[in-house]
């Protein structure tokens, strides 16, 4: 539910060497740097690149600096002993596995880069800033004249002239304008190419013989346009640390553990949100879970499966509607996954729509509580009922 | 006549072969739709739930003078059908289909922009003039005619909130999903303005979800514009924090927008009703209308 939208659109987040990979692809210059995932390889990979170098933590956060994540090392034992201390630390709860060695360059200015989405305009847009780094958001309200944000024709592209124009209006004069606005198209090729949501460059550093080098990337690439870009061999499901959440994807539905014990199983994702935030209020759920209308008999079948992975689920609460969805295949799944692996705690079911009769029945005939009203509500009430009758 | 669709629109459905396209057309017929072509290239000439389909969408409006047409082309099929029905001079789309690149959004939104084409979704359930016409997926059965607009970014919720409010008597005119993507065609204060003018609606409820910045963009709306009773649910109060998208995002948007929180204040801000839960609306509704 990551920035609001429906888990359905959650974007795929790159590694930072990832996305530096397809910065070199695309002819953005790159800190010569290298992987390692233990202290040992850390140490032999700085030898191979020289010092100083930074070491830079691998995991899927920002405020990677202020966490510690990223440390300079002047000589050989002090990247084992840092490298020695990063890896397997956490970053923000994300636990951290591989580390970046990179040259430490003489940076003389910082600019910052983007390309993301204007959801609400429904365009892509472009924002620079003559002063890049780790406190970008301060200097967007602090000091708004260096930064400049422009909506971008996405049937038209980013033409070099407009990427220019949007360097001088951030200050920057002659040959580096010209510089940085070509970095700027580059990077709205990468966005346009990959089916990006974000592609961001901060700091973009001007180092001392002048040359504009790529520091740090943040990439984000849309869930939805995955399919047309085999060459991405990154693996998806790497990057998702919830065990539950990782086989959520192989099931093909949208999975959130949360802290509770009330499982949710939702047709859609505001019925599942609405759910959560009934079952909150006296009870915890244990996790949001919502379909989307790819309900199938196998699906629920699994989807029972998942959520009762949860240590300690007191009870299932399943709220569906018979809209694009065949709910009546969808509780065939349920009762089979019951009957079959003998499910004895409570399981309550609201389901309306197209076939909500012959639904009811084979709930009913399976030992499911059938909620009769017709609110969320209801079905929450029903489901405290029979938690305290099965006490 | 509601908003967008009646019982005299001429509609067509796209991807009317594929299992999910013969179904939901033989529910839409069940319901009353004025179905009167079915476009799958390759296809021409077959029959579906006794509707003709026709190769192009350009034979759908010579031969059948199809108006309007509902889309359950699969993801990679979209950008292309897009195109083609725009160009074809149809007046109103509905995207049902889900999980589109959003880059072919922002496409077709930039493409659309200067023509006579209302695009709704994608990710809708789409649209249903009760007891008229339905040009979606939403069950019939959820729905009462009456004088309540709808406008949800769920489709599920919009179904839950119409049949809570038809158990207390309360039927609507006209129910619309705006879609749950990220970036949608039509936006809230299009659909709020065109309820504004309807003579069918009296008091108008949104059913907001947590994310992007529509709910706020109403507000501004119903400030300026509006005269009729707006009430407002939020779903996911409770949503664990999500992560931002950069900085790029927050640069964009603004700090702090996007929350449930954030949303309910604006809305409050210009005099909406908000329900703390789903069947709390009821409660609002019958409040503001007696």
């Amino acid at each position: 539910m990551q920035n609001g939208v429906s888990c359905l659109t959650l974007p795929m987040k790159l590694f930072e060497y990832e996305g530096a990979e397809l910065f070199r692809r695309e002819g953005i210059s790159v800190p010569h740097s290298s992987l390692a995932s233990s202290p040992k390889e850390a140490k032999e990979k700085a030898q191979e690149i020289g010092l100083p170098v930074i070491i830079k933590a691998q995991v899927l956060t920002g405020g990677r600096y202020l966490a510690g994540g990223v440390r300079t090392a002047h000589v050989l034992d002090d990247v084992e002993r840092i490298a020695t201390r990063i890896l397997g630390s956490k970053i923000h709860g994300l636990p951290v596995d591989k580390v970046l060695i990179t040259r430490k360059l003489e940076i003389e200015t910082e600019y910052y880069l983007a390309i993301t989405v204007d959801s609400y305009q429904g365009t892509p847009v472009a924002i620079i800033s003559s002063s890049g780094g780790v406190s970008i958001n301060g200097t967007a309200s602090d000091k708004p004249e260096s930064v400049v944000t422009k909506p971008i024709s996405i049937i038209q592209g980013l033409p070099l002239q407009q990427a220019r124009k949007m360097c001088r209006e951030v200050g920057l004069i002659g040959k580096e304008a010209a510089s940085v606005a070509e970095v700027l198209c580059s990077l709205y090729n990468i966005f346009r190419d990959y089916d990006a949501l974000l592609a961001e460059i901060n700091p973009l550093a001007k180092i001392k013989s002048g040359k504009l080098m790529a520091i740090d990337s943040k990439i984000e690439l849309d869930d939805s346009g995955l399919y047309r870009h085999p060459d991405i061999k990154f693996d998806k499901k790497s990057r998702i640390y919830n065990v539950l959440e990782r086989k959520s994807k192989d099931v093909g539905v949208s999975y959130v553990e949360l802290d509770g014990d009330i499982a949710i199983i939702a047709s859609g994702a505001g019925l599942g949100m609405a759910s959560m935030d009934i079952i909150n209020r006296r009870m915890d759920s244990a996790n949001f879970l919502e379909t989307g209308g790819g309900i199938t008999e196998e699906l629920l079948y699994d989807v029972m499966d998942l959520v009762l992975q949860k240590e300690g689920i007191r009870a299932i609460f399943i709220n569906v509607y018979g809209g694009i969805n065949p709910i009546h295949e969808g509780a065939k799944g349920v009762v089979r996954y019951m009957q079959e692996h003998n499910i004895t705690i409570p399981v309550v079911a609201k389901a309306l729509g197209n076939r909500q009769e012959e639904t009811w029945e084979i709930f009913r005939n399976h030992g499911v509580h059938v909620v009769d009203g017709v609110s969320t509500e209801s079905g929450i009430e029903l489901l405290s009922k029979v938690l305290k009758e099965a006490k | 006549m509601s908003i967008l669709l009646n019982k005299d629109t001429r509609a067509m459905v796209q991807g009317i072969t594929g299992k999910t396209g013969r179904v939901q057309t033989m529910w839409m017929l069940q319901y009353g739709t004025n179905i009167v072509a079915g476009c799958t290239p390759g296809k021409g000439g077959q029959e579906v739930e006794g509707v003709p389909v026709y190769n192009t969408v350009a034979e759908c409006v010579e031969s059948q003078s199809a108006e309007a047409s509902l889309f359950f082309v699969p993801p990679p099929a979209f950008k292309q059908a897009a195109y083609e029905t725009i160009d074809a001079g149809i007046k109103l789309i509905v995207v049902v289909t889900e999980h589109l690149p959003v880059h072919d959004v922002m496409e077709i939104k930039e493409y659309s922009r200067d023509k006579d084409v209302q695009i709704i979704g994608p990710t809708t359930p789409g649209i249903i003039t009760v007891g008229e016409a339905k040009m979606g997926i939403m069950p019939g059965n959820m729905f009462n005619p009456g004088r309540i607009g709808i406008i949800s970014r769920s489709g599920t919720l919009s179904y839950e909130t119409s049949i809570n409010l038809a158990k207390d008597g309360y039927g609507q005119s006209t129910v619309i999903g705006i879609g749950a993507d990220p970036v949608v065609f039509t936006d809230l204060p299009d659909l709020l303005r065109m309820f504004e003018e309807d003579r069918d609606t009296d008091l108008i409820v949104i059913v907001g979800e947590v994310g992007g910045i529509q709910e706020e963009k109403a507000a501004e709306y119903i400030d300026r514009w509006m005269t009729k009773p707006v009430v407002a649910y939020i779903a996911g109060l409770n949503t664990p924090e999500g992560k931002k998208m950069g900085h790029a995002g927050a640069i964009i948007q603004g700090d702090g927008k996007g929350t449930p929180q954030s949303k309910i204040a604006a809305l409050r801000e210009v005099g909406v009703d908000i329900a703390r839960y789903p069947a709390d609306i009821v409660g609002l509704v019958k409040q503001r209308l007696g």
